[in-house]
């Protein structure tokens, strides 16, 4: 500090003073941990973390997303370090245990809405660097009500039976006869992508279905589609390359990802490396088809496929035109789209009622929005033409009635305001 | 409550009364002036960074209108608009008229709204007393004054001309030389230009043949028929690329068309 600084120039060390004093000592990321929290970081991207854990409109990782469960709503935790609302009096060995066992340090037991069942598949070293970058980060004060489920869900401990009739603990095992790229793609997708969350169905309890892996779910009123590599309703006519550009991107083959995909995408495979994104791409292809047989399509001469047809090409064909066969890169394409023809027809139904925004990426930034038409078309309506979408131009999936759209319609509409 | 918005405008866009100090002043206070006006007009400046304006459910959906009953007009006024709009378009070989397809239901709705009040337009005048064609309105009279007052003119006019008849129950001969003596100017009420009542009803009554059904004419979509107008469609590629082929589709409004069943 030389004599020629002026007096305004004071007030400003006094201003970086009181800066540095407010920044908790958590968050300045100790240079001996820089790269295991920068290895981190990728891993908190391919888990997909921030996406649970920021409130609309919060920091990110401070927690306070309220997760919407058969059960009932789970808040999500804070996981920035601060020590009265966040991580900041764990330990790595706590950690560890929450993404391996389902438990607090406190012993109490996690939800499996945290999605620990496939967490327990992620290696020590890799638990440890998300870790690392986690404490690496700002703390955020952020009180969550963790206690939100209803009697009698709010009792932890019955998560001790639950537990041991679909928990499995134990780090993810990679198969010796299979090649390294597909163990690195098992790893990803069964373990951090948590994949099987959204794709594979629940049962009652909640409980992925085990023997149904990948085979396709509902997540907040979305279709989650098959991912195996069945022909009709999964990725068997995709290449490796094509999911690998899905992932990238958020579109190939015409498609455009969209509802909690679009946030996958945005947040977490976009931003993965593209060695990672072919290994995922490997597994799901090479792990094996499974899916439901496909129906005859309804006929065409059919009452609800005429006003289906109808509404159709007064109103869809103008973007996703009269084929079927959309705008390459701006409107999807239905004819041939997996996501039609998947035994649950809830995005269909979803995006024709709420409208939908698609994935922008970096090298897609459109994000191409459908409009609502809720205000617009019945029940009746969406149903016919949704079962026209479903039964047209080689598509053949169950046809949709207006007590299934009357069902989605009361839990979209609004919801987002 | 019209005339409330007007006056809450006009002070909005006052000029600042206070005399600014010096040159650099002068530039603050209206850039101040300026933020002021943004933020409590109502038309809330948004600035959109990285994401796209959208949200689920985003819809400004128009109220349809539910024919049946009058809202500003009274019973006479209805029958005397229902009687000219009648002679504009009358029901023929072709089809319904502008009375069949709920044109007076149109122009009914449409006064008690925004327009009937020409909400915006700029309506301080001065006004021009012998305007050039192209300067367009030149009056302080809305819509809805227009009406009451014309209608009231014609009936008064009717009366002392036709032997105590309305304008309903005058022949279509007689309805159409009083109606083309208004269109010219030629007929004099008394205190209320005739070419103005003329010109309202003949411009509300194409709108209303012609918009879409859901705003109470055009029923069935007849005026759309009449025309072949293909109605709230915006892609032709197809039509485009098919020259001299004949246009078969249906016409479709905002609430659709017939093949897409009860709602």
């Amino acid at each position: 500090m030389t004599r020629h600084w002026t007096t305004h120039r004071h007030g400003l060390r006094h201003l970086l003073a009181v800066a540095l004093l407010t920044i908790p000592s958590a968050a300045i990321a100790d240079p001996d941990t820089y790269l295991e929290a920068m290895r981190g970081r990728a891993l908190v991207t391919a888990g997909d973390c921030v996406a649970c854990h920021t409130a609309p409109g919060g920091a990110p990782f401070a927690g306070g997303l309220a997760l919407q469960t058969p059960f009932g709503a789970i808040m999500t935790p804070n996981l920035t370090p601060d020590n009265a609302t966040g991580i900041g009096s764990w330990s790595a060995d706590d950690f560890a245990r929450a993404m391996h066992e389902g438990k607090r340090p406190n012993g109490t037991r996690l939800y499996p809405a945290f999605p620990y069942p496939s967490y327990t598949k992620v290696t020590r070293a890799d638990a440890d660097a998300i870790f690392a970058y986690l404490r690496s980060l700002a703390p955020v004060s952020n009180v969550v009500n963790r206690n939100t489920l209803p009697f009698p869900f709010n009792i932890r401990t019955s998560m001790l039976a639950w537990n041991a009739m679909f928990f499995t603990p134990g780090e993810f095992k990679p198969d010796p006869a299979k090649s390294e790229t597909y163990n690195r793609g098992a790893y990803l997708v069964e373990g951090l992508g948590h994949c099987g969350v959204c794709h594979t169905p629940m049962n009652a309890l909640g409980a992925n279905k085990a023997d149904h892996a990948f085979e396709g779910g509902r997540i907040d009123n979305w279709t989650a589609p098959n991912i195996t590599n069945d022909a009709q309703l999964g990725l068997g006519k995709w290449s490796v390359d094509d999911v690998v550009q899905y992932l990238k991107n958020g579109q190939a083959r015409g498609v455009i990802a969209s509802g909690p995909m679009k946030d996958v995408v945005e947040n977490s495979t976009s931003k993965m490396p593209d060695d990672d994104l072919k290994a995922m791409a490997v597994y799901l292809k090479e792990r094996g088809a499974a899916g439901g047989a496909t129906p005859s399509p309804v006929a065409a001469t059919d009452g609800r496929m005429k006003v289906g047809e109808a509404i159709f090409v007064d109103t869809c064909a103008a973007c996703h035109v009269r084929s079927g066969e959309g705008i390459p890169r701006v409107f999807p394409k239905l004819a041939g789209a997996t996501i039609a023809v998947q035994d649950d027809p809830a995005s269909l139904i979803h995006v024709v009622i709420t409208g939908g925004q698609a994935a922008a990426t970096a090298t897609h930034p459109t994000a191409p929005t459908m409009p609502s038409f809720g205000y617009r078309l019945s029940d009746e309506q969406i149903a016919a033409v949704v079962t026209y979408v479903r039964n047209s131009w080689g598509n053949a999936a169950s046809p949709v009635t207006a007590g299934e759209v009357k069902a989605v319609r009361g839990k979209v509409t609004g919801a987002a305001d | 409550m019209h005339t409330d918005d007007r006056s809450a405008m006009r002070a909005k866009f006052a000029p600042p009364t206070e005399t600014p100090r010096h040159a650099s002043m002068s530039r603050r206070s209206l850039l101040a002036t300026a933020a002021l006006l943004i933020t409590t007009s109502g038309a809330a400046a948004k600035v959109v960074t990285k994401v796209l304006p959208w949200r689920p459910n985003e819809v400004y959906p128009v109220t349809p209108v539910t024919p049946g009953g009058w809202l500003f007009f009274t019973a006479e006024e209805a029958a005397v608009v229902d009687a000219i709009v009648d002679r504009l378009i009358p029901a023929d070989e072709l089809g319904p008229g502008a009375k069949e397809s709920g044109v007076t239901t149109f122009i009914d709705r449409q006064l008690t709204g925004p327009y009937g009040g020409h909400d915006w337009l700029y309506m301080q005048g001065p006004f021009a007393t012998n305007p050039l064609p192209t300067q367009g309105l030149q009056s302080p009279l809305t819509p809805r004054q227009q009406y009451r007052q014309g209608l009231a003119a014609l009936a008064a006019y009717c009366k002392a001309n036709y032997n105590g008849r309305g304008f309903a129950d005058l022949s279509g001969d007689e309805k159409d030389k009083l109606l083309a003596g208004m269109e010219k100017g030629d007929v004099k009420f008394d205190g209320f230009s005739s070419r103005m009542l003329f010109n309202a009803v003949h411009g509300n009554t194409m709108e209303g043949f012609f918009a879409d059904p859901i705003y109470g004419g055009n029923k069935d979509m007849a005026g759309w028929k009449l025309i072949g107008f293909p109605g709230v469609r915006y892609d032709f590629r197809d039509v485009i690329d098919n020259p001299n082929k004949p246009y078969t589709l249906p016409p479709v409004s905002m609430q659709g068309q017939p093949a897409w069943g009860v709602r």
